[in-house]
């Protein structure tokens, strides 16, 4: 079961992100919160939040090959980038999609 | 409850691997965890495949195979090398996980293996899984890049497993003598309920692979490190358990191929036991194996002969010089020649070649040329258990086997085998020198010769495009004589005794 979760219109050049997550796992609602953050901040009204609980499906996870919770994985724009972590070093998270980090913004 | 729980711990399943179930005295525990540690190229992934894929060929037991650091089609395709149908397995009740960390991802804080054992929980509950092979744990654990991370996720999987009463099977690298890594990961043995440790190392430039169970949790389990190897079926281990020596009844005697030679012992050989037939260099011990094999011809029996270091085609053509002819055997196919080198490969890889042989062929006699051969790579030790149950092979079988070695050392007189093999040996027959005179000659007698009675004389063993002979013993003086000496003196008393001869017919004559 997969959950869409529109925060803004997607258009043209959006990002979609997957977070495959445990709910309920502590570092799962940490990350989910971290995604939410860093997409409002960085692309409003230009983002796609796809969340996959992997308790609920967990062979769609074994089959696309994801092995801890929480993942994020940017499918668009290309090229496609797996995060792992609760995102909570978001300098990394930024230097991974290819943004300025925060002291430059 | 707790006599429950000892019951369960004693219950074990068999990996199906000739040798390994000895060491571990009835297979891996079930339900346990069991690590498979070993530096790069040991073996480990095989041995762990090896395990899964019996498993589900013998037992019926499905399992799941999660590679972390080889990519799993490419384990698969290994498997397939092997012999083993992995495509059919894969449709009845064998699963990979390709698990390996792709490259290019990025760790921004912290996460576990949730998904991993989720997925690996719906698919066990899918297939019914019984075991679980988790393949190069420790590039996983690398991943987590904190030891107590590692630590907590490895408990984690550990504990899974026991909830879910699967059998765990990790693999893990480990540096010899790098107590960096062993203590990195040096939780690990403690945790698994069975710990074996595999390794490989270079003896006189030939690989030699030992394995031997570090632990065993709630059963007992060979101490010993053992050989073992990897060959064209997979994983075999040279369990000195593995053969044990099976009364026999020795009642039918065989001949040698020399009457003179079966006199000796008393009639001839007893079929099913073993003749170590030592000398030096050039004492004509492969003429003798040679006659041996082609009297097992002539009496139409199937026979092997096995030269390490020697071209089948030069000992054929040696032999034909004193009259053997081996050429119409190896035509009609009841004799099989194979030439092996010894130092291409260690003496447990030649056991396994040899046993193969045997199987294949399905001899009654065998003749190994020298079989002093295997302790050139590997050291004495392992060549000497490899010696052993070669020969326990060869008298569970039935079959008679002649064996040469040879005799090298300062001190001739103390006739001990480069393998000391002549304890198990049940006839032992000795070439030597003879120096007298200026001439070199050869002498051969019987130091043993179990269960029957046997000559101790010394004897003048004779090379001659007619055959092999024995010549009869001639003393003189307390002394056996041989080649121009003996001729020397039985001319002489051929003359000394013509004369009283003489003289007595001259007085028949008077007498008339």
């Amino acid at each position: 079961m997969s959950e869409h979760v529109p925060a803004g219109g997607p258009a043209n050049g959006a990002y979609v992100f997957r977070l495959y997550l445990a709910a309920g796992a502590p570092n799962s609602v940490r990350a989910l919160a971290n995604l939410y953050a860093i997409c409002h901040k960085h692309f409003p009204k230009c983002h796609r939040i796809e969340v996959i609980d992997v308790l609920k499906e967990p062979l769609r996870a074994l089959a696309e090959a994801i092995f801890v919770t929480p993942t994020v994985v940017k499918i668009s724009p290309a090229p496609e980038q797996q995060i792992i972590g609760d995102l909570s070093e978001e300098d990394k998270v930024l230097s991974a999609l290819g943004l300025p980090q925060n002291d430059n913004v | 409850m707790s006599d429950r729980k000892r019951e369960a711990a004693l219950k074990k399943i068999a990996s199906g691997i000739e040798g390994f179930d000895d060491i571990t005295m009835g297979g891996l525990p079930e339900g346990r965890t069991t690590l498979l540690m070993g530096g790069p190229g040991c073996g480990k992934t095989v041995l762990a495949l090896q395990i899964l894929v019996n498993g589900a060929t013998n037992l019926g037991t499905p399992g799941i195979f999660v590679a972390f650091e080889e990519n799993a089609s490419r384990v698969s395709a290994n498997g397939e090398t092997f012999g083993w149908n992995m495509r059919e397995l894969e449709q009845k009740g064998l699963f990979f996980v390709d698990a390996c960390i792709r490259p290019g991802v990025v760790r921004a804080g912290a996460f576990d293996l949730t998904a991993l054992l989720a997925g690996l929980e719906a698919k066990t509950k899918a297939l019914g899984a019984k075991t679980i092979v988790f393949d190069a744990i420790d590039v996983l654990l690398s991943l987590l890049g904190d030891s107590m991370l590692e630590c907590r996720e490895l408990y984690r999987i550990h504990e899974w497993l026991a909830r879910h009463e699967l059998t765990g099977i990790f693999t893990t690298k480990v540096e010899d003598n790098e107590p960096a890594t062993a203590q990195r990961y040096g939780f690990m043995p403690f945790m698994a309920d069975c710990a074996v440790l595999l390794s490989q190392r270079l003896a006189d430039r030939v690989t030699v692979r030992t394995i031997r169970v570090l632990k065993y949790r709630g059963s007992p389990h060979a101490l010993n490190e053992v050989p073992f190897v990897i060959g064209a079926a997979g994983v075999e281990v040279g369990s000195s358990n593995g053969v044990h020596p099976e009364p026999q009844p020795f009642t039918e005697r065989i001949s040698t191929g020399i009457e003179r030679l079966d006199e000796m012992v008393g009639g001839g050989i007893y079929r099913g036991t073993n003749v170590l037939l030592t000398g030096s260099s050039g004492a004509g011990k492969s003429m003798l194996a040679g006659q041996f094999i082609e009297a097992a011809c002539r009496r139409r029996e199937r026979a092997l002969f096995i030269s390490f270091d020697e071209n089948s085609r030069d000992i054929a053509r040696d032999l034909a010089t004193v009259g053997i002819d081996l050429a119409p055997h190896l035509a009609s196919g009841s004799l099989r020649m194979e030439a092996i080198r010894s130092e291409a490969a260690s003496s447990e890889e030649h056991f396994m070649r040899v046993k193969r042989l045997i199987a294949e062929h399905g001899p009654r006699c065998v003749a190994i040329d020298p079989l002093s051969a295997l302790a050139r790579v590997g050291g004495g030790l392992a060549a000497r258990a490899v010696a052993e149950r070669l020969i326990y092979v060869c008298r569970n079988a039935g079959i008679t086997v002649l064996f040469t070695s040879l005799l090298e050392g300062l001190d001739p007189q103390l006739e001990t085998t480069t393998l000391h093999v002549s304890t198990i040996a049940d006839s032992w027959i000795q070439i030597s020198y003879a120096l007298l005179d200026g001439e070199r000659n050869r002498a051969l007698s019987i130091i043993k010769s179990r269960g029957s009675k046997h000559s101790t004389q010394l004897r003048e063993l004779l090379f001659d495009d007619t055959g092999i002979s024995l010549a009869d013993p001639y003393t003189a003086g307390g002394e056996v004589l041989m080649g121009t000496l003996r001729m020397e003196r039985e001319t002489a008393v051929r003359a000394e005794t013509r004369r009283p001869l003489l003289v007595a017919a001259e007085e028949e004559e008077q007498s008339k």
